[in-house]
């Protein structure tokens, strides 16, 4: 039985090839995906230890408030500096004065800022403490000289005794005298530099100069990082706490994972799956033709005396053969892909920690299981099928087209759709995002469970305008697409899996769109907006406000800003207004109180907050500031539309005192009466550009720019999906090949009684775009369903408008039919190319 | 072989008796048809002369190997010969492209195998007009009735193949060769796979054909009975025509198949 097993696979490599290729395809992008994971980790891992290789302890403030994004922790009294220096083995402590600080590039745009920090900070002098080492000029020694690192000189394009402009928000001139190395690297990762001389840094980024953020602290040689901290302690006050350097590494190691790579990989590894989904389908597809086209050879075993068991086994073997073999080959083609896209990010400026390729054994280990599984999985029900050929089949020359349109089937596969359909509805209609996802799983069984049942007829309709246009090979392509329901539905559905991921994303995305456009048009009442192109707490100067409110052609200028604070036990990030001027450029549908009377020792809070919270007008709320002071403001006014700034407001004048580096995230302008939008776009940019040059827009501009973003947010997730409606693509080439494969004597005879050559392709590329058709279709039904379900189980996130972007869907479907022709081609080439006399030939 | 000397490769005498001068169908010039080279070469086709005369039943009898099925699939267009002509009409087919032998088989050949001969996925009716579908045309609805009803298919013509009988489906293939009015029907052992009945009952459309429409047939077949429902019988043995009968019966086309010894 070994024997004709391994014939077996040798007599269907080509088809074997394609099917390893889908198993390959999504086993290369779950371990490219690990193996990216994991060398990001170990890459931010090395560079944290090195960051931290001369600090053996930490000593900094208890009290952090914000969430996992944005946090600020308080600051400590310098005058720990000397308390600390004095303890029994410390052999140097030095204070940390750190900030944000974006540099402005010799062409007028500031760096980084798209995600990784910006620091800024004093210069340590002691070489141990300070990770940066100078490579050219020197350390900065007065106010107005700094060093940055090299990477980001040589991408703003500066060089030592260059001047320029440092964003800390407030626009700073400052020197370049000199350049800095992270060890070996140009850079810190993606994180850009700036030191200043300590003096400066107190300035820039403390309130008093008697504060500073941490204090690092070097051991005496022969003093354990442990013994250092407890050592350290006995001097620290309440409030203060001490860390390890290995600590402090590994609280830094959880950070990233938690903020960026914890989600980086989940986010791939979800289009991973959907790939190795739509592969499923595929596997499945390929073993269940060459089984049908094996039931002469498997009856012939059976007759010969090979039991059920022996004849399971036998495509058991091949399928464990095919996956083992693309396992292995994927992870070798996954090493390619993830060393590709680690390129491709540094291309895109996003540059990560250098390290090796970590190929840890448990990726290897996943990577196979997976796609041994999958193969294992899909190539048993076609096994199962075999093994119950009877031996007499062998005898009976015509193969009987499966037939899977039983009652059975379909009572079932609409009882499961409509109760996923009804799950769903429940879920988005309630708000509960875990049981409209679990809807949606509910709902694609049942679309798989009914898809043999409606491709017939869906064939049908989706054939019947090439039916009517293209004459004869039209009727043909449409009958040949409805006459195996099974393997045209197996076909589609892998399309259509791709398809309605596609589609889901793209309604979701233009959703979010028309949410903010919505917001903004019902909500801003002003003309222009300043916002912050920085990812951060507040990239723009408080100063910039007032600048733009002093202008002839202004009338009101109010600045909104971001506060992480703790309110009622919730570390969060909430916003700050100024009560003077918000009413008159914001229409936040007040509903008790006054927004404008709102004073410092009290908050606003929307309508939703206060019912969640049982607030009322006059309640305390308990809130924590970034200092670590707590206060209980009282509710000052209740608003009711919470999607602009959330759902708390504090008064900017309650928070500034409260934080070390105040800034804002927007400015939000009204002109005066008689100025036109251009002319104060011009008056105002001026200002603007003195402030280290953010963009000004009015509030359809700013729509278009989060739109844009969306946009490339949105094209991110079609590349990825790409993969698994190629595998789809693939899957509907492999399974019109078997199909013509078993269809030779057919094609033969309309060769014979006078197809052309032409009129052959076109009916193959017909059957093609057919299936192709169904699952675009139906993927864009599903998809569209699934994307109103997410956007309502989502109305408390944002999610306030629907949209249907019916051109993207329109695209999406002509793409599908495209991608179908694209599939036949290769087929249809090979069709053509059949010898009419061996095709007829009687055997 | 015994007919070797006897027979040359030109039409044997007393072929044109039954009328002065017919006009020819299918002429074969010189056919030959080499498989393989050098050592292995096998010449399935010899030299082959023969005239089909149009509006008559012709069948073309041998033993297995003798060239039979090679020197039809050559005459209709299938199969391209090594060497000599074949001519349909006044069209020599190793002048043709491709395409145009897909036009010449579609408009004016119609064809008729032993099995598999309709698409499992029409109806018996869309079979029939497939190869007028394939080049566009519009089936003649009085010719299409006339037909339909010369082989009593009338209440079939809803049904899909496998919903027929073999002998049910070999007289939809009938319909399909009929359906276009083509010049010749070529036939490769149409009755191979159907019992005696149903066979004679094809055999009897055949003929009717021929007789009431005009229709040229040429029928390969090893059957004798078969080939007695031809006007003449043109004997192949050894890729060479060895000789030929005129209104024959099953016995005789029996006993001089025995002279073969095939």
């Amino acid at each position: 039985m070994w024997k004709t097993t391994l014939k077996s696979l040798g007599a269907h490599k080509r088809r074997l090839l394609s099917t390893c290729t889908a198993v390959l395809l999504g086993v290369a992008f779950l371990s490219g995906t690990l193996v990216l994971g994991d060398t990001m980790t170990k890459g931010f891992g090395d560079m944290f230890t090195a960051a931290n290789a001369g600090t053996d302890a930490l000593v900094r403030s208890e009290s952090e408030v914000g969430d996992a994004d944005f946090s600020e922790r308080a600051l400590i009294d310098r005058s720990l500096v000397d308390e600390i220096a004095a303890v029994d083995g410390v052999a140097a402590a030095e204070p940390r004065i750190e900030g944000s600080a974006r540099i402005v590039g010799a062409d007028g745009d500031p760096l980084g800022g798209n995600g990784p920090p910006t620091q800024g900070g004093n210069w340590i002098a002691d070489d141990a403490l300070n990770p940066y080492d100078l490579s050219d000029g020197r350390a900065p020694a007065a106010p107005g000289e700094v060093v940055i690192d090299k990477a980001a000189a040589e991408q703003g394009d500066l060089a030592v005794g260059d001047t320029t402009t440092v964003r800390t928000p407030d626009p700073i001139p400052v020197t370049i005298v000199g350049l800095v190395t992270f060890g070996d690297a140009d850079s810190q990762g993606p994180i850009t530099y700036t030191g200043f001389s300590t003096e400066q840094a107190a300035d820039l980024f403390v309130p008093d100069p008697g504060e500073v953020s941490s204090i690092a602290v070097a051991a005496d040689p022969g003093v354990s990082q442990t013994r250092l901290v407890q050592s350290i302690d006995a001097v620290l006050p309440d409030g203060v706490e001490a860390l390890t350097g290995a600590q402090l590494t590994a609280e830094m190691e959880d950070g990233i994972q938690d903020d960026f790579l914890g989600f980086f990989e989940t986010f791939l590894l979800v289009f991973a799956g959907i790939a190795l989904v739509v592969a499923t389908f595929s596997i499945y597809n390929t073993f269940s033709i060459l089984v049908a086209q094996r039931t002469r050879e498997s009856a012939l075993l059976r007759a010969l005396g090979a039991s059920r068991g022996q004849v399971l086994r036998s495509v058991a073997v091949e399928a464990l053969a095919v996956g083992l073999l693309a396992s292995v080959g994927g992870i070798a083609v996954g090493l390619g892909l993830a060393s590709g896209l680690l390129a491709l990010m540094s291309a895109m400026g996003m540059t990560m920690p250098a390290s090796s390729l970590v190929v840890a054994g448990s990726t290897v280990v996943t990577a196979v299981v997976v796609g041994v599984v999958v193969t294992l999985v899909a190539s048993l029900a076609p096994a199962v099928r075999a093994a119950r050929t009877a031996p007499l089949e062998a005898i009976r020359s015509v193969a009987v087209d499966g037939s899977a349109t039983s009652w059975l089937r379909a009572i079932a596969g609409a009882v499961v759709t409509a109760g996923g359909v009804a799950v769903v509805i429940a879920g988005a209609v309630g708000g509960a995002v875990p049981l409209a996802g679990l809807g949606a799983l509910l709902s694609l069984v049942g679309v798989v469970m009914l898809g043999p049942v409606v491709a017939r007829p869906a064939a049908g309709v989706l054939g019947a305008p090439q039916a009517a246009r293209r004459g004869m090979s039209g009727t043909l392509a449409r009958r040949n697409a409805m006459r195996n329901p099974r393997r045209t539905a197996s076909t589609a559905l892998a399309l259509l899996v791709g398809v309605a991921v596609v589609s889901l994303m793209t309604v979701v995305g233009a959703s979010i769109k028309k949410s903010i456009a919505d917001t903004v048009d019902e909500q801003f009442a002003g003309d222009l907006v300043v916002v912050s192109d920085g990812w951060g707490l507040g990239g723009l100067s408080t100063e910039l406000a007032p600048a733009i409110g002093d202008l002839p052609e202004v009338a009101v200028s109010s600045a909104a800003g971001n506060a992480p604070v703790r309110v009622d036990g919730d570390d969060t990030v909430v916003s700050t207004y100024d009560p003077a001027t918000l009413d008159q450029v914001m229409d936040l549908g007040v509903r008790a109180g006054s927004m404008a009377d709102v004073g410092v020792d009290q908050i606003a809070v929307s309508q939703e907050y206060a019912d969640d919270h049982g607030l009322a007008l006059g309640d305390p709320v308990p809130v924590t500031y970034p200092d670590g002071v707590s206060e209980r403001p009282t509710v000052g006014a209740v608003f009711g539309e919470e999607d602009m700034f959330g759902g708390v407001l504090l008064p900017q004048a309650a928070f500034v005192p409260h934080t070390s580096q105040p800034g804002d995230v927007a400015v939000m302008i009204t002109l005066a009466d008689g100025v036109s939008e251009a002319d104060g776009e011009a008056a105002v940019q001026g200002v603007a550009d003195r402030f280290g040059a953010p963009d000004v827009q009015t509030g359809a501009e700013y729509t278009d720019s989060v739109a844009g973003e969306v946009d490339q947010m949105l094209n991110v997730v079609y590349v990825l999906l790409a993969l698994a409606i190629v595998i789809a693509l693939m899957g509907i080439a492999n399974t019109l090949s078997l199909s013509i494969h078993e269809r030779t004597r057919e094609l033969g005879l309309l060769r014979a009684v006078g197809q052309t050559r032409r009129q052959l392709r076109s009916m193959v590329r017909g059957e093609a775009v057919t299936v192709a058709l169904f699952g675009t279709a139906g993927g864009v039904g599903l998809g569209l369903f699934l994307g109103w379900a997410m956007v309502e189980a989502l109305a408390d996130e944002g999610f306030t408008s629907f949209a249907v972007p019916v051109t993207s869907l329109v695209v999406v479907l002509v793409v599908g039919a495209l991608a179908g022709v694209l599939a036949a081609v290769r087929p249809a080439r090979r069709a053509a190319r059949l010898d009419v006399l061996e095709a007829i030939a009687t055997d | 072989m015994t007919a070797h000397d006897v027979m040359t490769s030109e039409a044997a005498p007393g072929w044109d008796t039954s009328s002065a001068f017919p006009a020819v169908a299918v002429r074969a010039v010189t056919a030959t048809k080499v498989y393989g080279k050098g050592d292995t070469a096998v010449r399935a086709l010899d030299e082959v002369t023969l005239d089909v005369p149009a509006g008559r039943f012709t069948a073309i009898m041998g033993p297995s190997g003798s060239g039979k099925s090679t020197l039809m699939h050559c005459m209709a267009g299938l199969d391209s010969l090594t060497a000599g002509h074949v001519l349909v009409g006044d069209v020599d087919l190793a002048s043709l492209s491709d395409k145009e032998l897909t036009r010449l088989r579609r408009d004016r050949l119609g064809f008729v195998f032993q099995a598999f001969n309709l698409l499992p996925m029409l109806t018996a009716a869309e079979n029939i007009t497939l190869p007028l579908d394939l080049a566009g045309h519009k089936p003649e609805a009085g010719w299409f009735d006339r037909v339909v009803d010369t082989v009593g298919l009338r209440p079939r013509l809803k049904h899909r193949p496998s919903e027929l009988s073999g002998g049910q489906q070999q007289r939809v293939a009938v319909a399909r060769a009929l359906a276009s009015r083509p010049e010749v029907i070529f036939a490769d052992e149409p009755t191979g796979n159907l019992d005696s009945r149903s066979g004679a009952e094809i055999l009897e459309f055949m003929r009717r054909a021929v007789d009431d429409m005009g229709q040229t047939m040429v029928v390969v077949t090893h059957d004798p009975v078969a080939a007695a429902y031809a006007d003449a019988v043109v004997f192949l043995a050894d890729g060479r025509v060895v000789d030929t009968m005129v209104e024959p019966t099953a016995d005789r086309v029996l006993e001089r198949m025995k002279g073969f010894g095939g």
